[in-house]
């Protein structure tokens, strides 16, 4: 829906309005003291003055319900699944919670961006508790104890679905509840026109699609034998730009897109320099997200400060017989090099890293997806060439081949995949961390199979045969901090280990309950590591426990258990025998809205200040304080900057090991770092085992005397 | 015949290995660093969002963006060239012709906003308007006759901190407010850019004033004093007006003006005095305050705009020892 169009706010008796209020915690007290009571009036002013008065009335449940599946708000086969009874008994129990927004911004961003709100986008049809409950009886889809229980998790905080999810749930007018798609371009027109219609069609249903580019030919690559025809990969980044600016979801959110280009490609200079501040209008991309793939063998050549070779995919697959994708630059590399059918251009390995410094200095761009380490991880068969606009699905992809009318010749199969989180710090306090895991698994397996994108034939199949989904974590950081834990200490990266091996176990053991439900396991779960039983011998050959006192603590302070590697022996046994449901479960995701409305610290982040300042379209500037922070434990809320790329890429190396897909891992730096810093992070976290680093941001501190007196967030 | 000629000075070329004042390189490395053109801002994501406001709302942006074109362009094509004439190093000219450029920067970007949201003829009437509003015309005049060759170098700073450190911000001021209200958010991050450089320049010019100031006897110091307070009660008696003039219609004005005496305090402090306006009538709208920072802190969604954070590098090459695998 448009961007509310709602009253401005009156002003309250001090004269500030709750955008004031909200400010304020931006700026310090006379005292030097962070102003977060201003922030719990500005959201207690937020209800009285808007949302209150906002609210379209109803003088019971049944008339409510029933007027909102009248007017195609709601969609009645949700409803009719359940005995109008139960539907009663669990809006019932939600309400009873007395949920409470404890920030301003987690109240504001809920109710601007997924409350059900009246057709003419003036009044909220829905309270927080509603959007849970309806969550919860459209993905339990029938089964009254799954959808309370679901209900307990998503309100406790615990578990929250992703914004496609809980937004687009139980509505009648709505996107898919899907995050996020990956689809590849194979080195012919027909791929490339009929992506950017799966490009528009995907953007129109709300999705963030990610596109491989690494098949397509070079500038300047022959077309039918002429020589000098093709114009490369630069003028398909363009189309693709402009279809997703075009599209938008019932005008919720833009179209975001973001595209792949192997290392080794001949273009990768140009499809950088796009991103330069002084580029040309012509080849500049503005929104479009950039990503490089690189192989460990451009590793090898910049150690060795040698040059690396540029291999033009048209010959690459005229000689292999298969799409550049498919094939390991690491692995032939010698033999491309020496093989003179394949023509080739070359610059300093140390060149290419440099310039993606500079690139990513003044545009935070590209992600980068380590090619190899992603593939030694991944425990299925075929190849991982890609990853997605937040760089943390890596799934395996096919081909497909179409004919001149764009129908397949043979349908290929692409990549989506549905998301959720776990909130770390409520999900530690539940105590039950195998049931909140199973519960979360269900729930996204249900989006996973209520979800059929004929639009795109391909990302259909997929979908179908791998009911892939990604499991997330957030609130790394507010918990660590609630627990007087530093961020990245030993005692931090200790608990991160054991506790994403626990979660682990768990996802494994839900989808192999599912599977034996279903009687059905992933399509190629034969050829995959868990059939063959060796993904699991890392865990039966050595007990995972917490090495430290601090960290064992933790887990016994929630009661927490951790598998012993004799449980994982009959997890191993029981998933040899009767399979896994979903061939991909972990991927964590940046978490932005999410983690407000669920009052986290984004992802397994840390925070990117005390008080952040969140900039988006449809909400403005707002001002968000991390969670569980007063004014008495802020040595524990250093920031991302502080912390630096070294313990951020520990933390995520600790987690990396036990998560089949990727992790969304930010690199944070002062402005007086230099191209040779970026790099040597870089490196670190190739070392480290990284599969996937997402944006590199920088944080230029006010030059002394130009800085705005008594602001949070500007003093270090 | 003999190379040297004794009526032309001896031509120098700048060398930023020998600075007669560390002050010139920081400004300029910031400076440089900071550098950005309009295009890289997605503008276009703001035309829903400009549509959403009144037409009385969308005539008060444009006119508020004409008035400000104007003090970039008095500033991109006198001011800053004025002050090369009295620079006391080479690399000073040299941060000056830097500052003049970014105000031409930052006069084609509001032009760039125009093209993206505003039909022609009501832009056109803007600039008309420009030319006939006496407040906008008179504080032109005010400070363009300091910029006048022939008035003394501190003068001409004074003159150029005003402007750079109180007169923008009547203007700065709108895009602020309608950012809070999560409208033209990326309008808001071009303005941003902006008032990052201008916080620099009025810094680095009041940081010169203050040198040359420095160098003048008690008397001189009190005269030039008492010319910059007289210059900034003009203004101000200007600006107020101006003020009321813009924005009665929307009920803003007692705010902007809390605004304008907070900046005016921050003019002087530029220029090394102390501030004029007491404390309780310099509080800023938090909402407003808070969304000023020059900073590059602010965390944004790829679903939005590019934000105000991004800087060119330093590329250093990476050595043996770092590639230790």
């Amino acid at each position: 829906m448009e961007a509310t169009v709602l009253e401005q706010p009156a002003s309250n008796q001090q004269g500030l309005d709750y955008h004031a209020l909200n400010a304020m915690l931006n700026l310090y007290d006379a005292e030097g003291k962070i102003q977060f009571e201003a922030d719990r009036q500005a959201a207690r002013q937020y209800f009285l003055e808007h949302v209150n008065q906002n609210t379209v009335f109803f003088h019971s449940l049944e008339e409510k319900l029933s007027y909102l599946v009248r007017e195609s708000y709601y969609e009645a086969e949700v409803l009719e699944q359940y005995d109008p009874a139960f539907v009663k008994a669990i809006f019932v129990a939600a309400y009873e919670r007395k949920f409470r927004f404890p920030t301003f911004l987690g109240a504001f961003k809920f109710y601007t961006s997924y409350a059900l709100k009246t057709f003419d986008g003036k009044r909220y049809l829905e309270r927080y508790e509603d959007r849970v409950v309806m969550a919860a009886l459209t993905l339990a889809r029938g089964d009254e104890n799954l959808a309370m229980r679901m209900m307990d998790e998503i309100i406790s905080n615990r578990f929250q679905p992703a914004t496609p999810t809980f937004l687009n749930a139980g509505k009648k007018q709505r996107g898919e509840l899907i995050s996020c798609f990956l689809l590849r371009l194979e080195d012919n027109m027909e791929s490339i026109g009929r992506s950017i219609n799966s490009a528009l069609q995907l953007s129109k249903r709300g999705g963030g699609v990610a596109l491989l580019l690494t098949n397509l030919r070079e500038a300047g690559a022959p077309i039918k034998g002429v020589e000098n025809q093709s114009s490369g990969v630069v003028p398909v980044m363009k189309l693709l730009e402009d279809s997703f600016s075009y599209a938008n979801q019932l005008g919720a959110r833009q179209g975001a897109g973001a595209v792949y280009l192997n290392a080794h490609h001949p273009d990768i200079l140009s499809f950088l320099d796009t991103k330069r501040e002084n580029a040309d209008e012509k080849i500049r991309i503005k929104t479009l997200s950039l990503g490089v793939v690189i192989p460990d063998i451009t590793f090898q050549l910049a150690k060795q400060n040698e040059e690396m070779y540029l291999f033009s995919p048209h010959d690459v697959e005229k000689v292999y017989d298969v799409p550049f994708s498919e094939i390991s630059v690491t692995e032939k590399y010698r033999e491309m090099v020496d093989n003179p059918q394949i023509r080739k251009k070359k610059m300093r390995a140390r060149d290419f890293f440099q310039l993606l410094a500079e690139i990513q200095f003044e545009s935070g761009y590209p992600y980068i997806l380590f090619e190899d380490t992603a593939n030694a991880a991944n425990p299925v068969a075929g190849r991982i060439n890609m990853s997605n606009l937040c760089s943390e699905i890596l799934q395996v992809n096919e081909a497909s081949i179409f004919k001149d009318d764009l129908s397949y010749a043979y349908l290929g199969s692409d990549i989506s995949c549905n998301l959720g989180s776990l909130n770390i710090a409520r999900a530690m306090d539940g105590g039950d961390l195998g049931a909140t895991v199973e519960t979360a698994i269900r729930a996204l397996t249900a989006v996973s199979e209520m979800s059929a994108i004929d639009s795109v034939p391909s990302v259909r199949r997929g979908n179908d045969e791998s009911h892939a989904i990604g499991l997330g974590q957030m609130n790394l950081h507010g918990f660590l901090a609630r627990e007087l834990i530093h961020y990245g200490s030993a005692e931090a990266i200790d608990f991160t280990n054991i506790y994403f091996c626990t979660v682990l176990y768990h996802c494994l053991r839900a989808s192999n309950e599912l599977a034996r439900e279903r009687a059905s396991s992933f399509k190629g779960f034969e050829d995959s590591q868990y059939a063959s039983g060796a993904f699991f011998d890392k865990y039966v050959a050595k007990n995972w426990v917490p090495e430290t006192e601090r960290g064992a603590a933790l887990f016994e302070k929630f009661g927490i258990h951790v598998p012993t590697r004799e449980e994982w022996a009959a997890l191993k046994e029981a998933v040899m025998k009767d399979g896994l449901f979903n061939r991909n479960l972990q991927a964590v995701p940046p978490t932005g809205s999410i983690s407000y409305i669920n009052n986290s610290t984004s992802s397994i982040h840390p925070i990117v200040s005390k008080i952040e300042i969140r900039k988006e379209g449809k909400i403005g500037r707002v001002y968000y304080p991390a969670p569980f922070m007063n004014n008495d434990n802020l040595e524990y809320y250093r920031d991302a900057y502080e912390i630096g790329p070294e313990a951020l890429i520990d933390t995520y190396a600790a987690a990396t090991q036990h998560v089949d897909q990727g992790l969304s891992l930010t690199l944070f730096f002062p402005d007086t770092a230099t191209t040779r810093d970026i790099n040597k992070a870089q490196i670190y976290a190739w070392k480290q085992g990284i599969k996937t680093i997402y944006y590199v941001r920088l944080r230029q501190m006010a030059l002394e005397g130009t800085e705005v007196q008594g602001c949070v967030a500007c003093s270090l | 015949m003999t190379l040297h000629s004794a009526v032309h000075p001896v031509a120098k070329a700048v060398n930023w290995n020998r600075l007669q004042d560390d002050k010139d390189l920081e400004i300029w490395n910031r400076l440089t660093s900071n550098f950005w053109l309009p295009e890289k801002v997605p503008l276009s994501n703001d035309v829903q969002s400009w549509a959403s406001l009144t037409p009385e709302e969308q005539q008060l942006t444009i006119r508020v963006f004409t008035g400000l074109t104007l003090l970039d362009t008095i500033q991109n094509t006198v001011g800053a060239p004025a002050l090369m004439a009295d620079a006391v190093t080479p690399h000073e000219e040299a941060v000056l012709t830097n500052i003049a450029f970014m105000e031409a920067v930052h006069a084609r970007s509001y032009s760039s906003v125009f093209s993206t949201l505003c039909r022609t003829a009501e832009v056109d009437d803007a600039f008309r308007w420009s030319e006939e509003n006496e407040f906008l015309q008179a504080k032109s005049r005010l400070i363009l006759e300091e910029y006048n060759a022939t008035s003394n170098p501190l003068k001409k700073k004074i003159a150029s901190v005003f402007l750079e450190s109180f007169l923008f911000y009547s203007g700065f001021y709108l895009p602020m407010h309608w950012s809070s209200r999560a409208k033209l958010t990326n309008t808001a991050d071009l303005i941003r850019l902006i008032i990052r450089d201008e916080a620099v320049h009025g810094y680095y010019i009041g940081y010169k004033f203050q040198r040359g100031l420095e160098l003048l006897s008690e008397t001189e110091r009190t005269e030039i004093k008492d010319f910059a307070f007289a210059l900034l009660f003009d203004l101000y008696d200007l600006e107020t007006r101006y003020t009321e003039d813009l924005y009665d219609p929307l009920g803003l004005t007692e705010d902007v003006k809390h605004f304008l005496h907070y900046n005016a305090n921050k003019a002087l402090q530029n220029l090394g005095f102390e501030g004029l306006f007491p404390e309780a009538i310099c509080q800023v709208n938090p909402a407003i305050m808070a969304s000023l920072s020059p900073n590059a802190d602010e965390n944004h969604d790829f679903f939005s705009g590019s934000g105000s954070s991004y800087v060119i590098g330093k590329a250093v090459a990476t050595e043996d020892e770092d590639w230790d695998f």
